[in-house]
């Protein structure tokens, strides 16, 4: 196998070794399996290796049929470009991704960079993972190319990326962890995707700065954004919805005085910029894009110390009031007070969304509470209980949610709300 | 070679009918000469609105301002009419913009194997995946004498074998069986529907149904236009005044003949308003249905080649592995072609061979549809002798099973006439498709389960490529419905080598390839259409009956014929030899499948 080189190879591992892997007898439908996996230094290789895969009559699948061939077939849907900074990253990534073949990716690039001061160097894993839909369909295929990069290499991503994709295929960048929306190779990569998948709660901190960039990032990169903090809020924002179907209730709708969103924390300060808050932030903000409430202050620490008060065994009570704010709503103000409270789900998780509506006299307060698989909503009309119900829905999985991501239906609204969100950070 | 890439398109959404609602405005004129604009507040016949001009003094009602610029100023000032029912704006970007309303879903037949099979099913996955409103009650209604509870063991038992996702989740049936009522009663005994009446007020009162009540259908047949005209007189039918809709699904076979089919549609429209009625064509709910017209009205390159010029046949094919299973007596009065040509079929035939709609809204769909069947001719016997083979299966072997033949299944006529195959030569006489022959084929027990429409596109003009070892074939387009849903596109390619040989090769996207397999089952689909108030899928009266009108005198055409020496192709083969005499004779063969 020749090639030039663009790159010097490392050394690290073997040379430019591996091909296709036998096919195991009895492929499960459903469960991808290895039938390539080949690792090579520099980017030619990489494009040498990827046009060999499909060339290899080990990967062609002849049907019963014998005049009709019904090739293996690659998906050909999207790119997906995974940039992972830590190679822990990377890994789970790669495991996550692997669940999706046969559903999404074409191929999937997994970048990762290492030894920043080194000289340059590139190590490649190529493999393709194929799947049986069902035992009666044709197989489909998808190519993964775990790529780290070291040196000048590494902090040139887009260049790694831009030849390997497969052409005219919407261009998905996934980036877990914190991505530096701030730097040049960042609007780089960005400039080659269209979607840019991340995940707010994951962010460090409170996470509000990134978030900021993060709306910056989409609107001059014209990228769409699917955040999985977002996405794991659709279950809170059905319920919520569900509430205001109801025709008496609907009318109040538009007379919201007073949102409250309660998060968990670690912290038993609740010290403002201690726990990320990017979950309650966006319920505020998506209830505010929604009844166009327009954001004139950010959020900003609220004043006042909560009075010390046991709230859990074995837990202090935050002394914090967390974060408020006050909105304009088309009649009225309305005040936002997002608050932290002690507990002993995973920092940042939204506990509870209270609104309170006041109308013509009469004043509607809603409560909306999850807890595991269930969603549960009350709402009170002047004090008197006027509704209760609960829905159950899982809370997805991160393939769940990586695949609804990258799916080509993006959730419309998403740009609102990050960017009501990032005025609401300030 | 190398597979080609074929990108996907989401499939865009179809409108719902609630989210476009024209502009209150839309008609500033009044039809005629009517006294006020519409918004006018109740002013005395003739009275001036407040704001005209003084020189439009006080005249009668019929000198009323009409000519644009003094209906323009009369209402200049004046408040615009309400916007219709606000909806929620929270639900934008949510899975469903607009929730069905509440509902009370009236299931007759509810002890029958459709309802335990599909429509529960259904509605337990709408559910369990909360796209259902709170505020629903399935009151289900049968002969057998069951209570509550006991008809609850008997559903939550059919889903622990038929529901799409396994194993039920305790917590969401125990949510979903509160839900359930039986009622008991004999579908002709007008006592039960004046019960029924009142237990559906009870429920509207107590459970905040509103009014609003789907009756679906799934008896068998003959019950249909009995419990509609009782429906009727218990006055269960009315739309109320400010909301409450009512609804009626009516489940396939819709009438056995054109003049059945002509008279249940007679007998219902004395009840319901067509607009109130979903006649069910499961066909129409299924996916790759669906695509069928994204593909073909949200692709611009295959419209311009989709006509007589550049295709030279199409071909539906509806195949079954399966016999008939266990349903002898229903099948001995069916037969293939009441049981698929008239429905399935002749539905696959009109999307594919349908002029654009203006709109993806039910009725400017449908009648697109229905002048595609208008445009096939009734045969005469003698075409019907030289169109259409039927056949019916004997003994043979189907995917490594020995199976009996038609005549040995159980509650079968042993010398049955009726058949289990049937192929038919269409021809859809309008300008896009006229002398292009439609060849549609539908069989129980042919080798495998498999349904796809295959356009096959004229061979090229001129042969330039006479060397080559193996003539180019034309090019081909399959649509694949079931089981392994796709489109494939076939064209020539130069073998590789010193020669120039040409070979078919198939380009092929497979729907599992390029999306999250799991889509929802066509019930699932229907259901919610029909609760959304959504009737592009269903079938519309002058549907069914054009359909009966193509298909009705070939079977009776057959009273008067020696049926063919049944049976007459194996289990397990692709059907009577006729049947491929019926393409061969004009140059063609079924596509291999």
């Amino acid at each position: 196998m020749a090639g030039t080189e663009t790159l010097p190879a490392s050394g690290r591992s073997g040379q430019g070794s591996g091909g296709p892997v036998a096919q195991t007898a009895g492929q499960v439908p459903g469960e991808p399996a290895l039938r390539w996996s080949s690792r090579v230094h520099s980017i030619a290789e990489i494009e040498e290796e990827l046009a060999r895969i499909w060339t290899v009559p080990n990967l062609v699948l002849v049907r019963d049929g014998v005049e009709e061939r019904s090739v293996a077939a690659r998906t050909s849907v999207m790119n997906l470009v995974v940039v992972a900074r830590r190679p822990e990253l990377g890994e789970h990534a790669a495991a996550t991704i692997q669940q999706l073949t046969g559903r999404h990716p074409s191929r999937t690039l997994i970048l990762s960079s290492a030894d920043v001061e080194s000289r340059s160097w590139l190590d490649a894993q190529i493999r393709a993972y194929c799947v049986l839909p069902r035992p009666d369909a044709a197989e489909t295929c998808a190519e993964q190319i775990y790529i780290t990069a070291g040196g000048a290499a590494g902090r040139h991503l887009d260049a790694i990326v831009a030849p390997l994709l497969v052409h005219d295929l919407p261009v998905m960048l996934w980036w877990p962890g914190e991505p530096p929306f701030e730097t040049e190779a960042a609007h780089d990569l960005l400039k080659m995707a269209d979607r840019l998948v991340v995940d707010g709660s994951s962010w460090t901190g409170d996470g509000l700065g990134r978030l900021r960039q993060l709306a910056e990032a989409m609107d001059r990169g014209r990228v769409t954004v699917g955040d999985f903090a977002l996405m794991r809020q659709s279950r809170w924002r059905e319920a919520i919805a569900s509430v205001f179907d109801l025709p008496d209730f609907l009318p109040y709708l538009r007379s919201i005085r007073r949102i409250a969103v309660t998060y968990g924390t670690h912290d038993l300060t609740g010290a403002p910029g201690s726990t990320n808050v990017i979950k309650p932030v966006y319920h505020v903000a998506w209830l505010a894009s929604r009844l166009d409430m327009a954001v004139h202050k950010p959020l900003t620490a609220a004043a006042m110390p909560r009075p010390a008060r046991p709230t859990q065994a074995g837990m202090k009570p935050p002394l914090h009031r967390g974060l408020a704010t006050t909105l304009h709503g088309p009649r009225s103000e309305v005040s936002v007070v997002v608050r932290p409270v002690g507990s002993r789900m995973p920092a940042g998780t939204t506990l509870r969304v209270e609104l309170l509506a006041e109308r013509r006299g009469s004043e509607l307060r809603a409560d909306v509470t999850a807890e595991a698989e269930t969603v549960h909503v009350r709402v009170w009309l002047d004090g008197v209980a006027a509704l209760e119900r609960s829905f159950l829905s899982a809370r997805r999985t991160e393939v769940d949610l990586l695949a609804e991501a990258i799916e080509g239906s993006s959730d419309p609204i998403a740009g609102d709300v990050i960017r009501v969100a990032a005025r609401l950070a300030g | 070679m190398r597979h080609a890439a074929m990108t996907t398109t989401k499939e865009p959404r179809a409108p719902s009918p609630g989210t476009s609602p024209a502009p209150p405005d839309a008609s500033p004129a009044p039809p005629d000469a009517s006294p006020a604009p519409p918004d006018a507040s109740p002013a005395p016949p003739g009275a001036v609105p407040g704001t005209a001009p003084a020189s439009a003094p006080a005249k009668p009602a019929r000198d009323a301002p009409r000519t644009i610029r003094q209906l323009r100023l009369a209402r200049l000032g004046k408040k615009r009419p309400p916007q219709r029912a606000l909806e929620n704006p929270l639900r934008e970007g949510l899975r469903l913009e607009r929730m069905p309303d509440p509902f009370a879903f009236i299931l007759f037949g509810a002890t029958g194997d459709l309802a335990h099979r599909k429509v529960v099913p259904a509605l337990y996955q709408l559910w369990r995946t909360n796209l259902l409103p709170h505020e629903f009650m399935l009151v289900a209604t049968g002969r057998r004498p069951y209570d509550d509870d006991t008809f609850r063991a008997d559903l939550r038992a059919s889903l622990d074998k038929y529901s799409r996702v396994l194993p039920i989740d305790e917590a969401v049936w125990a949510e979903f069986a509160k839900r359930i009522v039986y009622q008991q009663g004999d579908f002709n005994d007008p006592v039960m529907y004046a019960r029924l009446s009142l237990r559906l007020d009870e429920i509207d009162t107590e459970h905040g149904t509103r009014g609003n009540r789907l009756y679906y259908l799934a008896t068998h047949a003959s019950a249909f236009s009995e419990i509609v005209a009782e429906l009727g007189r218990a006055g269960l039918d009315h739309e109320m005044h400010g909301g409450g809709w009512r609804r009626v699904v009516i489940e396939k076979p819709f009438g056995r003949d054109l003049e059945s089919a002509a008279r249940l549609n007679r007998e219902v429209g004395k009840v319901f308003r067509e607009k109130q009625v979903y006649r069910i064509d499961h066909y129409l709910g299924k996916e790759t249905v669906r695509n069928l017209l994204v593909f073909r009205f949200g692709n611009g390159i295959f419209e311009p080649i989709w006509n007589r010029r550049y295709v030279d046949h199409v071909q539906i094919t509806v195949a079954e592995s399966i016999g008939i299973e266990g349903r002898g007596s229903f099948y001995e009065e069916t037969g293939a072609s009441r049981d698929f040509l008239q429905n399935h079929l002749m539905q696959l035939l009109s999307l594919v061979a349908m002029e654009p709609p203006a709109s993806f809204e039910a009725d400017p769909l449908r009648d697109e549809k229905v002048k595609v069947v208008r445009a096939i001719a009734p045969k005469t016997p003698e075409e019907i002798r030289r169109d259409v083979v039927r056949g019916q299966y004997g003994p043979g072997w189907v995917a490594a099973e020995e199976v009996p033949g038609y005549r040995q299944e159980p509650e079968v006529d042993p010398e049955s006439e009726t058949e289990t195959f049937i192929a038919v030569r269409f021809e859809i006489d309008d300008w896009r498709w006229a002398g292009v022959p439609f060849y549609l084929r539908m069989g129980k027990r042919l080798p495998k389960r498999a349904s796809e429409i295959a356009i096959q596109f004229r061979a090229v003009p001129h042969r330039l490529f006479k060397d080559s070892s193996t003539d180019p074939e034309p090019n081909l387009l399959a649509m694949r419905i079931q089981p392994d849903e796709g489109i494939l596109l076939r064209f020539g390619a130069k073998v590789p080598g010193l020669g120039l040989d040409v070979r078919a090769v198939n380009m092929d996207f497979t729907y599992g390839s390029a999306f999250s397999v799991d889509s929802p089952d066509a019930y699932e689909t229907l259901i919610l259409d029909a609760l959304l108030g959504d009737a592009s899928l269903f079938t519309r009266a002058d549907e069914v009956e054009q359909a009966w009108g193509v298909v009705t005198p070939i079977i009776e055409s057959w009273l008067d014929e020696p049926s063919p020496d049944f049976p007459n192709y194996e289990a397990g083969s692709w059907g009577p030899a006729e049947a491929d005499e019926l393409l061969a004779r004009e140059g063609r063969r079924w596509r291999r499948i």
